[in-house]
């Protein structure tokens, strides 16, 4: 999975394409606030601060282009939530659109969840190539012809057309949540999915709108008393009655929805003991899990919080298996980035589909890449300077002190504006989907 | 008397590190206050963010506190010196024996001798973290303003969520747990008066509901009322005598104010 590691052949990461505008002034609209690949990985959606949903597609590998994957075009583009106003509360509602998770196909359609702070929406994006041609009641053009001139009747016949691909709002799952929702996460089971804000968890069935069943309330009595808050959730990609939940304390509970309508109590209670020797002002800050997720296999989950990457083995409560460090140099800045509030990036991380590897984000536009089983790490850059078709990217590093190397670029030039705080990996192929700000790139492994 | 290398020993041990810990407490303090200042100004916070400034703000709290509890064996400047208990008259018993034993005129004498350079800056350092910490308490502080303050307008059905945290924070003095610093009399009094006018008489919040303290309470809760400035360097034994003339004082106010603005 890393560069020049296991395996036969000498593994590389190359860019592959770019998407989104050059230009330095980036609108607030276009930023990218999450990334999806579909289960097959047929189709990438990416949702922004605007509200829209961007689907690519991926074309069929050419038997000429033997040197590289099929490329990513768009697919379909909409507007997939608005900007609205609560007139009861005095607030507006952003229409950033915060997840999209895709349902699993099971017919030529391909069905999406988006959600914004307070409303989910199922949406349909179906294909359309052939259209009904000589109908009896209207013109080619559309409009009635008189009922009375019509001689002879004949069967429409279906004539092909230009590919249209059409998004429709199937379901829309509004008012349930307070407080702004973080997570969306599809069950196993294919019916019902849940929804997290920052105090309570609900879950949904797709095909009803009108209520949904609220399992986890965190919301003490006297809201004076709140000091912690929900940060993620994510059901069990296999047990349908499992789901686990993060905190802002660092801790993980996993709930089954067998024990009880209201799993505010957990089953598993995950937390590492806090090293003494490390502790600071911002220790509770940095602990703060900002994703959760399941590996493939169900087996494991890992978190990501401000400095570092865990995998936790499901049947091991006290400690995670596996710690990463995404960015120890950032620890003696602490003071510095909760000033300037980096302190409270959310950034994801996601797993291969081997669940052999894992990826997570940084700032100054790097991302991190670590496999679990050679426990290498690389740090690469998504930046146009690399940009290249199937440019092989450089890995790169930061100097903590002392002297600099050539190509190391030191602590204090980093750029915290910009960070990728949004990752996704193909669930079957080596191809990966970074998005910086305003663009989306796609890399993907040297062919050999 | 105690042997001086002793006491210098204690200080050395407290010197180095203390500092910087000291001026990182002080940034964390004003980045966290700015931060919950701001965010109270915003109509809908984020409730992660604020959570965490919250418990972040309570952290800076109890490390203040433990760094002065860890001061109280040694002599500190008494005018720096933080009410520590708020909930009874009388000082604690402590304090008592210090001051009321023999040996007061000798530990007065070893606190001069004890206060040199380092220990004046570490001592205005904690004054001014203290302050910072009463001016949270004025601006109403922590859980009971920031938790309301995104919520304010689906949780709490006071349309002034400022005057609510404010009330709370009067009357909940006892349970915030800060240490209030020694201040001028005539101004906390003021400040007080400021709380009671602004908070009290609003018709619409049954703010008096909250506020249900009485004059015994309100003693128990403000520094020392006393007007001679002396007082101030004993700000922590308040004798009954003197707090029944406060009382008396208060409810004297508290008569005048509700004639003033009599409730709707």
């Amino acid at each position: 999975m890393m560069a020049g590691a296991g395996g036969g052949n000498d593994f590389q990461w190359c860019f592959s394409q770019v998407k989104g505008a050059v230009d330095e002034d980036v609108a607030e609209a276009d930023i990218i606030s999450t990334v999806e690949f579909n289960y097959s990985g047929e189709l990438l959606a990416t949702g922004d601060k605007g509200g829209r949903v961007v689907i690519f597609q991926r074309e069929q590998e050419s038997k000429n282009r033997l040197l590289s994957r099929g490329e990513y075009n768009v697919y379909s583009t909409f507007q997939s939530h608005e900007p609205e106003f609560d007139y009861l509360k005095s607030l507006e509602i952003e229409e950033k659109i915060n997840k999209i998770r895709w349902l699993p196909q099971q017919n030529a359609a391909h069905f999406l969840l988006s959600a914004n702070d307070k409303t989910i929406k199922l949406w349909k994006i179906s294909e359309r190539d052939k259209r009904a041609d000589g109908y009896n009641l209207k013109d080619e053009d559309g409009r009635l012809r008189d009922p009375f001139r019509i001689t002879t009747l004949r069967v429409p016949v279906l004539m092909p057309m230009d590919l249209m691909v059409e998004a429709s709002p199937r379901r829309i799952f509004a008012n349930a949540h307070t407080y702004h929702i973080n997570s969306i996460s599809v069950n196993s089971d294919y019916e019902t999915y849940l929804s997290a804000d920052d105090l309570r968890i609900n879950l949904w069935h797709l095909e009803i709108t009108d209520r949904s069943f609220n399992i986890v309330d965190i919301k003490p009595a006297n809201m004076e008393e709140l000091t912690e808050v929900i940060t993620a959730a994510e059901c069990h990609p296999h047990q349908c009655n499992v789901f686990v939940y993060s905190s802002s304390k660092g801790t993980i509970r996993l709930c089954d929805m067998r024990a009880a309508a209201l799993c505010d109590r957990h089953s598993k209670f995950f937390e590492e003991p806090e090293d003494p020797s490390s502790r600071s002002f911002f220790s509770e800050i940095i602990s703060s899990i900002s994703d959760v997720k399941f590996s493939h296999s169900g087996r494991y989950m890992m978190t990501r919080d401000y400095l570092s990457v865990k995998v936790w083995d499901l049947n091991m409560e006290n400690r995670p298996v596996e710690t990463y460090q995404v960015h120890e140099y950032l620890r003696s800045k602490l003071c510095s980035l909760y000033e300037n509030d980096c302190i409270f990036d959310k950034f994801e991380c996601c797993w291969n589909g081997s669940d052999s590897a894992i990826m997570t984000g940084s700032y100054n536009n790097f991302f991190r890449m670590f496999d679990r089983n050679t426990r290498r790490d690389i740090t690469l850059e998504a930046s146009r300077e690399n940009s290249k078709p199937r440019a092989i990217l450089k890995p790169r590093k930061v100097c903590t002190g002392g002297k600099r190397k050539k190509d190391e670029i030191s602590v204090d030039s980093l750029d915290f504006n910009k960070k990728i705080l949004h990752t996704a990996w193909h669930p079957k192929e080596n191809v990966i989907a970074v998005a910086a700000t305003n663009n989306l790139y796609i890399f993907q492994d040297k062919m050999n | 008397m105690v042997a001086r290398g002793q006491k210098r020993k204690l200080h050395r041990e407290d010197g180095g590190g203390g500092s910087a810990r000291e001026s990182q407490l002080q940034s964390v303090l004003d980045i966290s206050m700015d931060k919950f200042l701001r965010d109270q100004a915003l109509v809908e916070p984020c409730l992660l963010r604020s959570v965490l400034i919250n418990n972040t703000l309570r952290q800076v709290q109890s490390e203040v506190r433990a760094q002065v509890e860890s001061l109280s064996p040694v002599k500190i400047p008494t005018k720096l010196k933080p009410e520590p208990d708020f909930t009874q008259l009388s000082p604690p018993a402590e304090h008592n024996a210090s001051l009321s034993s023999p040996n007061a005129e000798n530990t007065e004498d070893d606190f001069m001798v004890w206060t040199s350079e380092e220990d004046f800056s570490l001592s205005s350092a904690i004054s001014a973290i203290l302050k910072d910490l009463d001016a949270v308490i004025d601006a109403g502080q922590g859980p009971c303003a920031s938790q309301r303050a995104p919520l304010r307008s689906v949780e709490n059905l006071t349309p002034c969520p400022l005057r609510t945290e404010r009330t709370s924070a009067v009357a909940s003095f006892a349970k915030t747990e800060l240490m209030c610093p020694v201040r001028p009399q005539d101004a906390a009094l003021d400040k007080l008066l400021l709380d009671i006018d602004t908070s009290v008489f609003e018709p619409e919040l049954n703010l008096l509901q909250g506020f249900s303290v009485t004059a015994d309470d309100l003693v128990k809760y403000l520094p020392s009322l006393s007007k001679s400035p002396s007082a101030s360097s004993s700000s922590s034994l308040v004798s009954n005598g003197q707090a029944m003339w406060e009382i008396q004082e208060i409810e004297h106010v508290m008569d005048i104010l509700m004639r003033t603005y009599p409730q709707s």
